[in-house]
Order: structure tokens, then C-alpha cells, then sequence
């Protein structure tokens, strides 16, 4: 395949053509599999979720203008800041940097795609069904009305009988599949599709910030993956996780949720940090001050923002030495985020400025985000923020850091990338004007709610008497919150006017310093004509200024554009039904389970034997899909972890019984354990096999292995069976519902192995899985080996040790 | 533009903040503790917020691009600034971090013997106290005595509610199935607002409470009060007490020598309360009226039920409320 002329986007004139070019055109934006395109649905989806949320928001505000004001029902408010908070954080702001991840990442690193490009449309389609599922519960009436962080048990059945909460969990389920999907993807296009010359500490922060939020997605998704879980087994099938009466712990909730929604906070900001850290240089002409310790501080700020989830949780009684170590642990990471300030100061002092609209949304990021971040600091102070927790402080300490950084990073992203994408650049006294209104408006509206907060405004009501004094402070935000409004919309008429009429913008606006510079605005489809060389950190710019180096090998490749697809959409739709069934009807689940698993084994199959797809190997000698194995299993062992930890912590809490020791069959189950060990050392033996073209011994010993987690399987049918002959259900007890949750998902996953190590098997019998295939086999038994270990684990905890 | 000073300095200064839910006008030991962690991390990040400012305003000022100029110097960083700036904000927390240790371990640490005692229960969407040691219950209002340690336990029935007296310090979680505690000393006898801080459905915005801090003697002769049987009302009252007595009030209703409900507020004083339905609205007849009517117009989603009375038949049973002193 060669390569093909510049694609520049189509004028809004085409799109009066015929309506069958209507529908060829639809149908290409359906089977993209193209990141330029995922990028650009990602981001409009996002936009349109965006301003969705913002009417939520905008209603809120006009119910707060004045106390016992009656614009709105209680039950009413109660769903607009669910709903506002749940579409800002996943369907707006979340989808917003990844529409940059997508088109930008592999342009920065001098890629011509992502490392799956079908797994990336599916994350798409996943996202799009999850937030249309989300707001269909407006038109059914039932929207979620607990709150963005749901806490139980006002979430349980009992308090919420409605499907309200229901919606909230099962898109929300969604969503963190699309979310560690398209993560594993952009890991390892990271880590594995970079030219030579590209090292890691060569590739821009923005590239570096994308790869630090990946492996916070993938490791924090896992926790709320289970508690939500929980949540959902309690309301559907009687389970106890959440239930005090049965020795339920409320807590269990709210540490599973922040273990996520502490990481949840630096993934929605640290894009925008990388952002801030391409635009600054590109205006300041200057390259980023101290752009490795940019970049390990926000490896640092990833890492431990696993250390501070319980900061959220300074009133919940958690003791005063819990309090102390997650207060300790929260200013400490005020350091490293104090550090990218500084950096960016740094940066500007001693440039050339160009204050272009995207370098002022960049200033308004460190200004806001450092106002942000010291309300957050005052928060880190356990006894302070027994007063400012839950009131508007913390309303207004979010929305500083969630506006005035995420949102602000993404328009000064927006009006950077914009020519790249789009071919024209957006008008800059337009894009000015919307920069100042859109900053007096938040200000406006934002600022005042800390003094609201200071004297005593709790959060989440839906009204307030006027003797409170609250009643002036939330008229002017009130006015404020529409400022907000015209600024995103001085947005939408610069965008409209720029598509129509914008003038063109050259390959390099910016006189930038990254490799997305370096090819045509918008680029052609296969993003570089030739691979670029790498000469350092800001390549481009060293290219065009110097110092040029040694030059570098000249790299060869061929250009393979990924053939469009129809199965990611047809899965995203199978797992949107599967979620509707749940709502409705058991036989839609199963349709909606099968139409997903024809589709997963329809896109797993469907380039089966393409030259291209034999050979996904890096540029470190890793193959794409072991990475991306290595990489979920990363996930696997907080999934587990959490499910484990759960069940040790439940231990003995039963109100009831059964117990452990009367119940559990020891003997048997050291059979089944031996039985599944024994599975392993077949993997490896058709590993062994296949590798060396031995069909025979391959088809033996995949058989032999997927016929043992039979075994193992039926051992734990038998074992279920007894245990609820004896009394032992899912709904019996604390012991009933921690230990089969945890067996039955392990057992799930059992399952998965054996119907994967059949098609194995099947592939062969078809002569379909030759020595080159090897790849395809060892990733199944990575999977299969690992799940034998994390069994071993269980077996001990649960079974071994009383 | 001096109206506008004036407005400017008022709101910055004294008066806008001495409003019934601040935060910093304490009338506890605990208020007055967390205050003074509160003043040192408002300077501390007010500081910062300054000094970053002024940085970011001047480079942007200073080094705006001259027509014509060069490349400016491509300076990559400066491992000492680095090592500065990591180790400046360090010291600088650790200001903040040193006094937040102490105060966590004062205020949690455990209450007097001599402490009152009193058990919170927060329910949707109303506040039961318990005095054990009294033998008392109340709802609604809580009345401690002026400089006496109180230990309060919060419990929860129902969903997680969180016990937020602002001027009598920080807030605490009510989680069913856990005991979490509060302990501080009211100092200043007077009237306080509090509100449920976590959301806990439809009326959480209608949970609120008043805290009266009295004298010690005056809280004597409220513990007396309480524990009085109520009199035989007549009149207006009586023709109320018949209603109340003939309905579902009793089901859940509480009052000393006349029903024994638990589903609901105790009502034994009712009539000495300042406001009802849970800090809502002043405690007047025609108010009282209102609610025993429809609650639900009030606080939606309430769990009191409409019963169908009669204008008239409300106001009798609101004469009888208030004659609960």
C-alpha cells in the first residue's frame, strides 16, 4: 500500500452532496478505525455531553439564586448534581483529553496509529453507548439521584428502590471498560510503537502526563470495577456488602470509591498539565525549564495519589491516626504539583511571548489551578476541613481545579491543536474575547463560594432559608455561572466560523518544537509521509534551529493503513443491550451477551493471517499484544486484590451462619487446586508445541489444558451446589456473599481461559496456528498461569488459613 | 465607587462573616481550635497565592516578544532552583503540618469523665437526642450547658448522615452501624444552627437543628422541664389531644404519658421548641398548623404522612403541640 495524497477535512459547502455520499460518509465515520477520526469523535461526543452538563449546571444555579426558591423539585435538584458531576467527570472532561490522546499521541511520538486501532474505535462506541444508557434514565424518569459518588446505603434498594442507581452503576461499568480498553491500548502504543531515536525521555510531557494517566486508569479502575460490583449484587440479587443488619461495613464503600476517585482526579488533570507543558514553551520560545523533573513529578503525583484517597474521608470517623497519615500523605503531594508550577514560572522567565488565545488559557490554568490547589491544601488539614468538607469550600476548590485546570487546559489544547486538526486556525480576538469572559465568569461564579463555604453552606441542597445569609453570594454566582455559559459559547461561534471560513492554517502555525509540527494541517491518514527523525526532546525544534547532532539512521517502513471495521461498533451495541437487559428482561441480557461475544470473536478473527497483523513487535522487541497483556494483568491483581482484601475484612462479621469451617471441604478442594496447577504445566507444553510446529502435541496439550479448567470448573459447580444444599447462598450471610463473589469471579475467569483456549484449539484443527502464531498462545497462557496464581491465592486465604 | 469600597471592606472584614452557620466565629474549645489551624493555612496559602501571582504577572509582563528580537536563551532548567523549590514548600507544610498533628489528636482525644452525654441519632431527615444519663429524649434542638465538656455518640438508623454545628466546631459523620464520637465544650450560652452535611436523600436540605447552649442553671431547669409529665390540657388543646390521640400520631409519636411512638420525633415539649421540623420554620400555631396538614408541602418526601385533618382540626391539634411546654 503506498502512500496517499494529503486528505485535507471537506468544507462545510460538500455537505449539501447526494444523500447516498451522505450515507458512504456516516458509514466511514462508523467502521473508523483511523486515531485522527476516533480523536475527533471523542472530542464532539464530549463537547455535546459538556454542554449537557452545563445545563444541569446552569439549572442548579438558578434553583440556589434565591433561598426557597421553587425553579426546580427537591427530587429534581437532587438529580442535577448526580447527573452534572457523573457527565462532567466521565462523559465530558474524561473523553475530552482522551480526543486528544487519541489524535495527538501518536503524532508526538512519530507513530502512524495506535498499537489497536479497532480497540480503540470500540473504546468510542463503549463510551457513546455508556453516556446515552446514563441519560436514558432522564426519559424514563428515573435519573440517578444519589450524588456523583453514590454512597451506600443510600444507595442500597431499600433507600433507593427505584432504577435510579441502577443506571448510575451499569454505565458507569461501561464507561471504566471503555476507559482501561482504550488505557491498554495508549500503553503500549507508548511503550512499543516509538521510532527509533524516540527515547522515553526524548517524548514530549503531554506524551508523558497521556502515559502516567493510563496506568492510573488501569490500576484505579479496578477498585470502584468491584465496589461497584458489590453495589450492583446487593440491589439485583440480595447480596450483603453494603448492609449493616448483616455486619456490613459503610466504610467499604467509601474507601473503594476513593481508592478510584483520588486517582479519578489526577487522570482528569495531569492532560492538562501536559498540555500547559507544550503550549508555554511553543509561545515563551523557550523550551521547557526542568522538563525531567516536569515529568517525574507527575510519574510521583501518579504514584502516590494512590496514598491519599482518604483525605475525602477526614468526617467519617476513620480515628485520629488515619486522619494524621492521610493528612501527612496529602501535603506531601502538594510538592510535586508546587514543582510543575514553578517549572512553568520558570519557563516563561527570560522568553519571547506570544500571548496567542492558547497561551492565555495556559497562564489561566497556573493561575487558577494554584488557587485551586491551595484550597486544596487548607483541605489536607483534617480539623479545617471538618469545616470546609461538604460544604461549598470544596465545591469551590473542585471546580478551581476542574475548570479553572482541566477545562482551561483543554481550550488552550483546543485553540493549540485546532489548525493541526482541523486545516484552520480559530480567530484570535474571538478566542481572546472568550478567554476573559469565560475567566470573569468562573471567577465570578466560583470565588464567592468559598466565603459561602466559610460561613457554613453545605453542599448538595436544593434550597436555603434567606436568614442564613447565603442568599447574595449565590445570586452573583448564579449571574457568574452564565458568564461560563456565553464563554463556551463565544467558544462554539469561534469553532462554527472557523470551520466555515477560517483561514488555512500552514503545517506549522506555531513555529512549534513537537513532531505533529512536522506533517500537514490536518495530516494525511497515514499522520507522516516518512517516519521523522528523532534528534532530541523538542526534535522539531532542534531540527529547525539546531543543535542537529549526528544524524540519524534513515528508518524504513512500509505505510499499512488499518482497514476500517464494523465490529466495534456492533460490540459497543451488544454491551449497551447487555445493560438495558439488565434493566428490563434476562432474554435482552442474553441477546445482548451473545450479539457481544459473536462481535468480540468476529473482531479477534477478523485480520486473522494479514501480513500486518503477524508481526506487532516494537521497538523493543515486545509484541503488542504480550505488553497489552502484561498490562491488564496489571489490572487483574487490583481487581483480585480488592475482592481479596474485601473478604478478609469481612472476616468473621457474619451475623449469621454458616461459617468458614463448618462449610468449606478442604480435601476437595486441594484436588481441584492440584488439578488446576497441573493445567498450568500443560500451557506449557502447548506452548512448547506450537512453537515448534507441532500441530499434534499443540492441539493435545491446548485440549488437555482447557479440559482440566473443566475439571476445575465442575469441581466448583459441584462445590456451589453443596454449599447452597446447606444453607450457604450468596444472600445468607456476610461469608455467603464475599466468598462467592470472589469464587464466582475467579470461576468467570476460569471460564474465559477455557473458551479462549478452545478457539485456540479450534484455530488449529484448521491449521490456523503455526509456529508464527506462537505470540497468540503465549499471551493465553500468561492469562491462563496468572489465573492459577491469583486461585493459589485464594486458596490460601480463603480455604488454608482460618 | 466609595459604596462600592464600603461593600468591598464590609464583606472582607467583620460583619459578613458573623452569620448563624459560620465557620469562623467559634463558641467551642474545638471551634477555637480548628480556627487557629484555619487562620494559619488561610496566610500560609494566601502567601503563596501572592507570591506566585506577582511571579506569573511580571514574567508575563516583562518578558513579552519584541518585534525583531532573537531567540531568546534556551535555558533547560537549574538543578539547585529544582532542589529550592522542592525543599521551600516542604518547609512550608511542615508550618501547617506540626499544629494539624496536635489538634487532630486533642480533638479526638478521649471526652472527660465528667462529660454530658448525649447520643445522636440521625434519621431521614430529622435529629433525635438521647440523654442517658438524664433520661431524657428530645428531637430537633439539642440544649447542653455552657462550659461543660459534651461527648457526643452519633448513631445512625437509617442512611449516613453527617452532625455539622459550625460555631461548635467541625463536622462528624453519622454512619449506621458505626459509633463515631464528637467531644467539645460549648463555652458561650446562645442559639446555634447546624445542618446535616452528607447527602442522605430528598429533604436533606430540610435537616437542620438548633444547639441552645445555656447557663448551667437554666439547662437544670430544662432537664427539669423535660422530665415533667404533661398536664391535662383543656379547651382548644384538649379537643387537639383527642385528635391526636384517636389517629396514627400515636404510632409515632412520643409524648410522656400519652403514646409511646418511636418512628417519629419525640413531642413531649414540643411547645417549648424554637422551630419544627427539624430547624425548618419558627415554631408558630399557624405553622404547626400547617405541617400537622400536609407535611409533605414542607419537606418533600417526608415520611410523616397527611392525615386528612381538617383546618380546624390541624389548628386544635397545633394548640395541643403548643401547649407541650
Amino acid at each position: 500500500m503506498g502512500a496517499e495524497r494529503s486528505h485535507r477535512a471537506p468544507p462545510a459547502s460538500h455537505s449539501r452532496s447526494a444523500p447516498v455520499s451522505w450515507v458512504l460518509a456516516t458509514a466511514s465515520w462508523i467502521t473508523t478505525v483511523d486515531h485522527k477520526r476516533i480523536g475527533i469523535l471523542y472530542g464532539v461526543t464530549a463537547f455535546a455531553f459538556f454542554l449537557l452538563g452545563g445545563l444541569e449546571a446552569l439549572l442548579i444555579r438558578l434553583q440556589l439564586a434565591a433561598p426557597d426558591a421553587h425553579v426546580v423539585s427537591a427530587e429534581t435538584y437532587n438529580a442535577l448534581f448526580t447527573m452534572h458531576g457523573t457527565t462532567m467527570v466521565f462523559l465530558a472532561i474524561m473523553p475530552l483529553n482522551a480526543a486528544f490522546f487519541n489524535y495527538m499521541v501518536p503524532l508526538l511520538i512519530g507513530a502512524r496509529d495506535v498499537a489497536f486501532p479497532r480497540l480503540n474505535a470500540l473504546s468510542y462506541w463503549i463510551f457513546l453507548f455508556g453516556g446515552l444508557f446514563l441519560n436514558a434514565s432522564f426519559l424514563v424518569g428515573t435519573p440517578p439521584d444519589v450524588g456523583w459518588f453514590g454512597y451506600a446505603n443510600l444507595t442500597s434498594k431499600q433507600f433507593s428502590p427505584s432504577h435510579s442507581v441502577d443506571f448510575w452503576l451499569l454505565s458507569l461499568q461501561l464507561l471504566g471498560v471503555s476507559s482501561m480498553i482504550a488505557a491498554i491500548n495508549f500503553i503500549v502504543t507508548i511503550v512499543n510503537m516509538r521510532p527509533p531515536g524516540m527515547r522515553l525521555m526524548r517524548m514530549p510531557v503531554f506524551v508523558w502526563m497521556t502515559l502516567v494517566v493510563q496506568f492510573l486508569i488501569v490500576l484505579a479502575f479496578p477498585p470502584i470495577t468491584v465496589g461497584l460490583i458489590f453495589l450492583m449484587f446487593d440491589r439485583f440479587f440480595g447480596s450483603h456488602f453494603y448492609d449493616v443488619a448483616a455486619g456490613g461495613d459503610l466504610h467499604l464503600w467509601q474507601h473503594l470509591f476513593w481508592i478510584f476517585g483520588h486517582p479519578e482526579v489526577y487522570i482528569l488533570i495531569l492532560p492538562a498539565f501536559g498540555i500547559v507543558s507544550e503550549v508555554l514553551p511553543t509561545f515563551a520560545r523557550k523550551p521547557l525549564f526542568g522538563a525531567p523533573v516536569v515529568v517525574y513529578s507527575g510519574v510521583l503525583i501518579g504514584f502516590f495519589g494512590f496514598g491519599v484517597w482518604s483525605h475525602h474521608m477526614f468526617a467519617a470517623g476513620m480515628g485520629p491516626v488515619a486522619d494524621a497519615a492521610f493528612s501527612i500523605a496529602t501535603m506531601l503531594i502538594a510538592i510535586p504539583t508546587g514543582v510543575k508550577i514553578f517549572n512553568w514560572l520558570a519557563t516563561l522567565w527570560g522568553g519571547s511571548i506570544r500571548a496567542t488565545t492558547a497561551f492565555h488559557f495556559a497562564v489561566g490554568l497556573v493561575g487558577l489551578f494554584t488557587i485551586g490547589g491551595l484550597s486544596g491544601i487548607m483541605h489536607a488539614s483534617p480539623p479545617v476541613d471538618l469545616q470546609q468538607t461538604d460544604s461549598y469550600f470544596v465545591v469551590a476548590h473542585l471546580h478551581y481545579v476542574l475548570i479553572g485546570g482541566s477545562l482551561f487546559g483543554l481550550f488552550a489544547g483546543a485553540y493549540y491543536w485546532w489548525p493541526k486538526i482541523t486545516g484552520r486556525l480559530l480567530g484570535e480576538r474571538l478566542g481572546k474575547l472568550q478567554f476573559w469572559v469565560l475567566f470573569a465568569g468562573f471567577n465570578t461564579t466560583f470565588f464567592p463560594q468559598h466565603y459561602l463555604g466559610a460561613i457554613g453552606m453545605p453542599r448538595r441542597i436544593y434550597t436555603y432559608a434567606g436568614a442564613t445569609g447565603w442568599t447574595l453570594w449565590n445570586t452573583v454566582s448564579t449571574v457568574g455561572a452564565f458568564g461560563i455559559a456565553a464563554g463556551v459559547l463565544l467558544f462554539m461561534v469561534n469553532a462554527w466560523r472557523s470551520l466555515r471560513a477560517g483561514a488555512p492554517a500552514p503545517a506549522d502555525p506555531w513555529d512549534g518544537r513537537t513532531l505533529e509540527w512536522r506533517t500537514s494541517s490536518p495530516p494525511p491518514p497515514h499522520d507522516f509521509d516518512t517516519i521523522p527523525p528523532v534528534l532530541g526532546r523538542d526534535t522539531f525544534w532542534r531540527e529547525k534551529y539546531g543543535p542537529r547532532g549526528a544524524p540519524p539512521a534513515p528508518s524504513h517502513d512500509h505505510i499499512h493503513l488499518p482497514a476500517p471495521s464494523h465490529w466495534p461498533v456492533v460490540v459497543g451495541l451488544g454491551m449497551a443491550v447487555l445493560a438495558v437487559g439488565a434493566l428490563t428482561h434476562l432474554t435482552i441480557v442474553l441477546m445482548g451477551a451473545l450479539v457481544t461475544i459473536v462481535g468480540i470473536f468476529r473482531l479477534a478473527l477478523e485480520h486473522h493471517r494479514t501480513p500486518a497483523h503477524e508481526h506487532q513487535t516494537g521497538g523493543l522487541g515486545l509484541d503488542h499484544r504480550k505488553v497489552a497483556l502484561w498490562v491488564f494483568l496489571g489490572s487483574e491483581c487490583f481487581f483480585f486484590g480488592t475482592l481479596i482484601a474485601t473478604y478478609l475484612a469481612y472476616r468473621g462479621r457474619s451475623v449469621v451462619g454458616p461459617e468458614p469451617h463448618e462449610i468449606l471441604n478442604i480435601p476437595l478442594t486441594t484436588v481441584s487446586t492440584f488439578d488446576l496447577l497441573m493445567s498450568s504445566l500443560l500451557m506449557v507444553l502447548a506452548l512448547a508445541a506450537v512453537e515448534r510446529d507441532d500441530r499434534r502435541h499443540a492441539r493435545l496439550w491446548l485440549f488437555g489444558t482447557a479440559f482440566f479448567g473443566l475439571i476445575f470448573l465442575a469441581f466448583q459447580a459441584w462445590e456451589f451446589t453443596q454449599f447452597v444444599r446447606e444453607g450457604l447462598t450468596l444472600q445468607q450471610n456476610l461469608f455467603g456473599s464475599t466468598f462467592f463473589v470472589l469464587t464466582g469471579f475467579h470461576g468467570a475467569h476460569v471460564t474465559v481461559g477455557v473458551v479462549w483456549l478452545l478457539s485456540l484449539w479450534l484455530l488449529d484443527l484448521r491449521g490456523r496456528l503455526r509456529a508464527a502464531d506462537a505470540v497468540k498462545v503465549e499471551v493465553a497462557g500468561l492469562y491462563w498461569h496468572f489465573v492459577d496464581v491469583v486461585w493459589i491465592a485464594i486458596f490460601t486465604l480463603v480455604y488454608l488459613i482460618p | 465607587m466609595r459604596a462600592a469600597l464600603a461593600a468591598l471592606v464590609q464583606t472582607l472584614g467583620g460583619c459578613a462573616w458573623d452569620t448563624p452557620m459560620t465557620t469562623v466565629i467559634p463558641r467551642s474549645d474545638f471551634g477555637r481550635d480548628i480556627l487557629h489551624l484555619y487562620a494559619i493555612v488561610t496566610w500560609v496559602a494566601a502567601g503563596i497565592a501572592l507570591v506566585v501571582g506577582a511571579a506569573l504577572v511580571l514574567a508575563l509582563v516583562r518578558f513579552r516578544a519584541k518585534p525583531g528580537a532573537p531567540l531568546p536563551v534556551q535555558t533547560r532548567g537549574h538543578t539547585l532552583l529544582e532542589i529550592g523549590w522542592t525543599i521551600a514548600p516542604a518547609l512550608v507544610l511542615l508550618v501547617i503540618a506540626i499544629p494539624t498533628l496536635h489538634v487532630i489528636f486533642r480533638t479526638q482525644a478521649a471526652p472527660p469523665a465528667q462529660a454530658l452525654e448525649v447520643t445522636v441519632l440521625g434519621r431521614q431527615w430529622w435529629w433525635e437526642f438521647r440523654y442517658p444519663t438524664l433520661g431524657i429524649t428530645t428531637a430537633n434542638e439539642l440544649h447542653l450547658p455552657a462550659g461543660r465538656p459534651a461527648a457526643l455518640r452519633l448513631e445512625g438508623p437509617d442512611v449516613i448522615h453527617s452532625f455539622w454545628v459550625p460555631q461548635l466546631g467541625g463536622k462528624r459523620d453519622v454512619v449506621p452501624g458505626r459509633r463515631n464520637q464528637l467531644a467539645f465544650t460549648p463555652e458561650i450560652a446562645g442559639e446555634y444552627w447546624g445542618q446535616c452535611a452528607e447527602f442522605c436523600g430528598v429533604s436533606h436540605a430540610n435537616m437542620r437543628m438548633r444547639v441552645i447552649v445555656d447557663a448551667p442553671e437554666a439547662f437544670e431547669r430544662w432537664v427539669a422541664a423535660q422530665r415533667v409529665t404533661p398536664p391535662e390540657p383543656s379547651g382548644r388543646a384538649a379537643e387537639g389531644k383527642a385528635i391526636f390521640t384517636s389517629r396514627a400520631c400515636v404510632g409515632c409519636h412520643a409524648i410522656r404519658g400519652v403514646s409511646a411512638g418511636v418512628l417519629g420525633p419525640d413531642l413531649t415539649t414540643f411547645g417549648s421548641r424554637r422551630t419544627l421540623a427539624a430547624g425548618l420554620v419558627p415554631n408558630t400555631p399557624a405553622n404547626v398548623a400547617a405541617w400537622v396538614k400536609d407535611p409533605g408541602a414542607l419537606k418533600p418526601g417526608v415520611k410523616m404522612p397527611v392525615l386528612g385533618l381538617t383546618d380546624d382540626q390541624a389548628k386544635a391539634v397545633a394548640a395541643y403541640l403548643e401547649s407541650l411546654k
